[in-house]
């Protein structure tokens, strides 16, 4: 028998989530567990932003490669969160949807993301448009707050950290974080909720 | 797009797609086991892992922990709960289970143990052993952490098997170690020559062992050695004998010892207790008495019946020559003067002596004869009259008295001394000759040193003296002191003080001068046999000295009881005289000088002879009574004292007595016979003697007396002189009744006194007697002054003038008393 891997990243989740709201993370206080998911998905090697042309296709390519290989270890462990495909040929703009069972309710909402020019020096700016305006930790137009510890490492990483790096760095923690308080504090409802209430 | 990149994003797609694995949670989990409990599928028990991540059935942990001790031989419970992950409890429990199941296995203080286990130890511990040649038990079970009981009672059942050696005393032992060692105490223990206590012989031996085996040798215990000891004595490879389990005596030595002692024994026929503790025997006494049985024990020493035997022969020999011996010097050098004692306690003769009253011992060692003490007594006792007669010279206050005394004091000690020793007519002779000897000598002036002198004649003839009566003198003297002791004691006790008592200090040194032979005998200290000795003899001494004293305060309480009655019969004569006369002086009170002389007169005669006759006789009386010897033989009617003796004497009473005694003196010498009388009723009532009063009757048949006896004196009187005053008294008698002593110069005035009383006739012729005596005593006065030729003439006219008178006075009074009476 072995401990479920979920459980443990739960729990590390929360650590997070404290430690972000105290606004002093460490990179030292990083969860073991989440580090060693953020190990297992294969690092980029290609330094290439959008406009970098055939440099950005063999990105794109080692970002596809880093996704799948992150989707495979999350379908594995039972911990699939997150659908997302790329919504023009080029792979700048990624749309998709992310979702967070707490209580045994599943919290779905839509998750969409531009690949800035700066890439992969300026991280990819992850946006819950459904949020937008329901938490302090967001900026204007539903972007997740991630500067404080996220930022930092992200740059140490540059450019081995790709979309993958971003989503399992950066909004899972997010995620665990803040829907647990947003509903607690009735600031989302789930949708089989709501629905009753709506109708009557 | 390039085909890989559309590959990829299919592939993404793809992967995105796929159903993801499903995963129950462990809350599932364990709220499905709780169903299948529920529902009874699973009906036996489900332990659970410490962790709680795991269930584990009973079975399975059995088996495990079987496993596990199969594999290590020996492992701890809590080890197990470790290694299965179980709760101790549980565990135990099952281990509790699996002991019980398989033979093969022990549960040991939380431990379970395997019998392979023990192989292996034990063949680890064999294989050492062999190296080392001995382990200790306890070091063992340390390293094993087990007790050293439960690693004896395994090793036990592997000795002589597996593992190849000896226990002994908590160590194991290969044999050959064992033997070496055996070999070491049998060479230390026969090398041992003297008593020994083993512990400290042990005690080397592991000193030794250590040495040899250097830093790794094992301490060898002290009962390992006592066991190999004990089994060699047993087998008779060592001889000696144990005592109290550590204290060896090899036989050797003590053969050795008894030997020694035979031999000194029988060559000394003593032994001292000092060498029988040199030889090693702590208890010489019981060792020696259980050895001899027929021997004495001393103090210092034991002594076989020989020597005693000796020391009998020396004493009855000293008995019988009536003489003395020290017992120290028969016996050897070594004995103390308490061991000499005792050796005289159990000599025969000498109790026998004792018992009989032949002998005495004193100061423990020394036994004197009888005869021996007796003379030295006799000696002593002669000797202590000279000292007491020097004392009481010293005592006695006038020279002549003191002589006479010291004189007379000799004279009859010598003959008290003399009826003392009547029962023995021998010594009694001795002492005679010695008595005169001593007289002869006394007389030629002698002093102290006289008797010294005297003292070391007699030496010379003392020690040949004849020594066989003193046993019935000694007979016939004991049981008299004895009876002085107890009678005369208290009551001379008073008297003591006045008593010269010989001091011991005085006896010893007597008795050194009449035996000098002391230090000749070898005696370093003559005093330790002396001064017993003269403790002994001193009491002795005082009671003859008591008894002496007595018999002469019997005399003297005789002789006193004389004089008393004699003083109070002079007395009371002279003084009811003195008293009459007095009376006699109230006619002559108007005339002063006629009384004044008459005063003096009565003073200076009869009231000085009753003074004398007092003062003497109480002096005698006195001495009398101080014990001393007083002749009064010559103690004639009327010794006169002049006015400086008398008050000599007076001074020689006692006390208050003395002062009166004085003021009696003074008084005569005085005017006034009133004085007198008040002095001495004073002084008599203080001496004891009573002074009659006069009375009417009493004076009556006195004057009565007084005058037949004037009568008869005058009619006898021849005198012409003395016939006056007498006839004059008598005169005096007839018409007054009163006696008159009146000397020659009051005369005149008495005569013409008697003027009115007479018829004239017979006062001329009184008048004319009393004017020719006086011319004749005139006349006799001139006559010494000038010469006689004419003088003697008138006198003798004169005298026949008065003798021719002489009838005629005489009538006149004898006519007169007869006609009156």
């Amino acid at each position: 028998m072995s401990v479920p891997a979920e459980s443990v990243s739960l729990v590390s989740r929360i650590h997070l989530a404290f430690d972000l709201r105290r606004g002093s993370p460490t990179m030292e206080g990083w969860d073991p567990n989440t580090k060693s998911t953020l190990t297992k998905i294969p690092l980029l090697t290609v330094k290439a932003g959008p406009r970098d042309g055939g440099a950005w296709a063999q990105r794109l390519k080692e970002e596809y490669r880093a996704l799948i290989a992150y989707t495979q270890m999350n379908k594995s462990n039972d911990n699939d969160w997150f659908r997302i495909s790329a919504a023009n040929s080029e792979g700048t703009r990624w749309i998709g949807k992310c979702w967070y069972v707490h209580n045994l309710l599943k919290y779905e909402f839509d998750l969409q993301f531009d690949i800035p020019v700066t890439y992969p020096a300026t991280a990819p700016e992850l946006e819950l448009p459904q949020l937008d305006g329901k938490t302090q930790k967001m900026y204007r137009g539903g972007k997740i707050c991630l500067t404080l510890h996220f930022k930092p490492l992200w740059a140490k990483n540059c450019p081995r950290f790709g979309i993958a790096h971003a989503l399992c760095l950066g909004l899972a923690p997010w995620l665990a974080a803040e829907i647990p308080i947003l509903v607690d504090s009735g600031m989302i409802k789930h949708k089989d909720d709501a629905a009753p209430s709506t109708e009557t | 797009m390039d085909f890989e990149l559309l590959e990829l994003q299919r592939q993404f797609e793809f992967a995105q797609q796929a159903k993801s694995s499903i995963r129950l949670s462990e809350r599932n989990v364990v709220e499905l086991v709780q169903k299948l409990h529920e529902l009874c599928i699973i009906d036996f028990d489900l332990l659970h892992t410490v962790s709680g991540k795991e269930y584990i059935t009973p079975e399975q942990l059995r088996y495990e922990i079987v496993s596990e001790v199969e594999k290590l031989g020996r492992v701890s419970l809590i080890d197990l709960a470790d290694t299965t992950g179980v709760d101790l409890y549980h565990v135990e429990k099952q281990a509790e289970h699996a002991v019980v199941d398989n033979p093969r296995f022990r549960l040991i203080q939380g431990e379970i143990i395997s019998e392979r286990y023990w192989d292996s130890v034990a063949e680890e511990i064999n294989e050492r052993l062999q190296e080392c040649s001995q382990i200790a038990l306890a070091e063992l079970a340390t390293q094993l952490h087990v007790g050293v009981e439960l690693l004896t009672s395994v090793l036990e059942a592997r000795l002589g098997t597996v593992v190849k050696g000896r226990l002994e005393g908590g160590q194991l032992y290969t044999p050959a170690y064992v033997a070496r060692v055996s070999a070491m105490v049998r060479g230390a223990a026969r090398g041992i020559t003297v008593p020994t206590n083993l512990s400290a012989l042990w005690s080397s031996l592991q000193h030794l062992l250590q040495e040899m085996d250097g830093a790794s040798g094992v301490a060898v215990e002290g009962s390992f050695f006592q066991a190999l000891f004990n089994a060699q004595v047993k087998e008779g490879q060592i001889l000696g004998s144990l005592r109290a389990g550590v204290y060896w005596t090899p036989s050797v030595f003590s053969n050795a010892q008894k030997e020694c002692i035979d031999s000194l024994f029988s060559q000394n026929s003593f032994i001292n207790y000092e060498t029988l503790n040199k030889l090693g025997i702590s208890q010489p006494v019981q060792f020696l008495q259980s050895r001899y049985p027929d021997g004495l024990a001393l103090i210092n020493a034991f002594v076989h019946p020989s020597l005693t035997e000796m020391v009998n022969a020396a004493i009855e020999d000293a008995i019988e020559c009536g003489s003395w011996i020290d017992s120290l010097s028969v016996l050897p050098a070594s004995f103390g003067s308490q061991d000499a004692s005792k050796i005289l306690s159990h000599s025969q003769s000498l109790q026998s002596a004792l018992k009989c009253g032949k002998a005495f011992i004193f100061g423990d060692s020394f036994v004197f004869s009888v005869s021996f003490v007796k003379n030295l007594y006799d000696c002593l006792e002669k000797e202590l009259e000279i000292f007491n007669a020097s004392g009481i010279s010293s005592l006695s206050l006038s020279d002549d008295v003191s002589s006479a005394s010291d004189a007379k004091m000799t004279h009859v000690s010598s003959t008290s001394i003399e009826s003392n020793q009547t029962p023995s007519e021998n010594t009694g002779k001795h002492i005679v000759e010695k008595g005169s000897k001593k007289k002869k000598s006394k007389a030629s002036g002698s002093t102290k040193t006289s008797t010294i002198e005297d003292n070391s004649d007699s030496q010379d003839y003392v020690p040949t003296k004849s020594k066989k009566n003193q046993k019935k003198n000694k007979d016939t003297f004991s049981p008299h002191v004895s009876e002085v002791k107890s009678g005369a004691k208290e009551d001379l006790r008073s008297q003591e003080e006045s008593i010269n008592v010989p001091s011991q200090e005085w006896v010893v040194q007597k008795a050194m001068k009449f035996f000098p032979d002391w230090e000749e005998q070898g005696i370093d200290n003559p005093l330790t046999a002396l001064k017993p000795l003269a403790n002994y003899l001193r009491p002795l001494l005082l009671n003859s000295l008591k008894e002496k004293r007595k018999a002469l305060l019997m005399e003297n309480a005789n002789k006193m009881k004389g004089i008393l009655g004699y003083l109070q019969g002079k007395v009371d004569e002279a003084f009811l005289n003195l008293q009459l006369y007095e009376k006699a002086l109230e006619l002559f009170d108007e005339d002063q000088s006629t009384t004044v002389v008459l005063h003096r007169h009565l003073l200076r005669t009869s009231a000085a002879s009753i003074a004398d006759i007092l003062f003497i006789n109480l002096d005698i009386y006195n001495k009398l009574k101080s014990g001393l010897e007083v002749d009064n033989s010559q103690n004639s009617e009327f010794i006169s004292l002049n006015p400086g003796e008398r008050i000599g004497l007076a001074k020689t009473f006692r006390g208050s007595l003395s002062k009166k005694a004085i003021a009696v003196a003074e008084s005569l010498e005085g005017k006034r016979l009133e004085t007198f009388m008040v002095a001495l009723r004073d002084f008599a009532e203080d001496s004891g003697i009573v002074l009659k009063k006069l009375d009417k009757k009493l004076e009556r048949t006195l004057l009565h007396s007084y005058r037949k006896d004037l009568i008869s004196q005058v009619s006898a009187e021849t005198d012409p002189v003395s016939l006056l005053a007498k006839v004059v008294s008598l005169l005096y008698v007839q018409f007054h009744n009163k006696a008159l002593q009146a000397p020659g110069r009051a005369i005149s005035v008495a005569v013409t006194r008697l003027k009115d009383k007479l018829e004239e006739s017979a006062y001329t012729i009184l008048k004319d007697y009393q004017a020719a005596t006086v011319t004749l005593l005139a006349l006799v006065a001139a006559s010494s002054s000038d010469e006689q030729d004419c003088s003697s003439d008138r006198i003798a006219t004169k005298r026949e003038l008065l003798e021719g008178l002489m009838p005629q006075l005489k009538g006149l009074v004898l006519t007169t008393s007869q006609s009156s009476i």
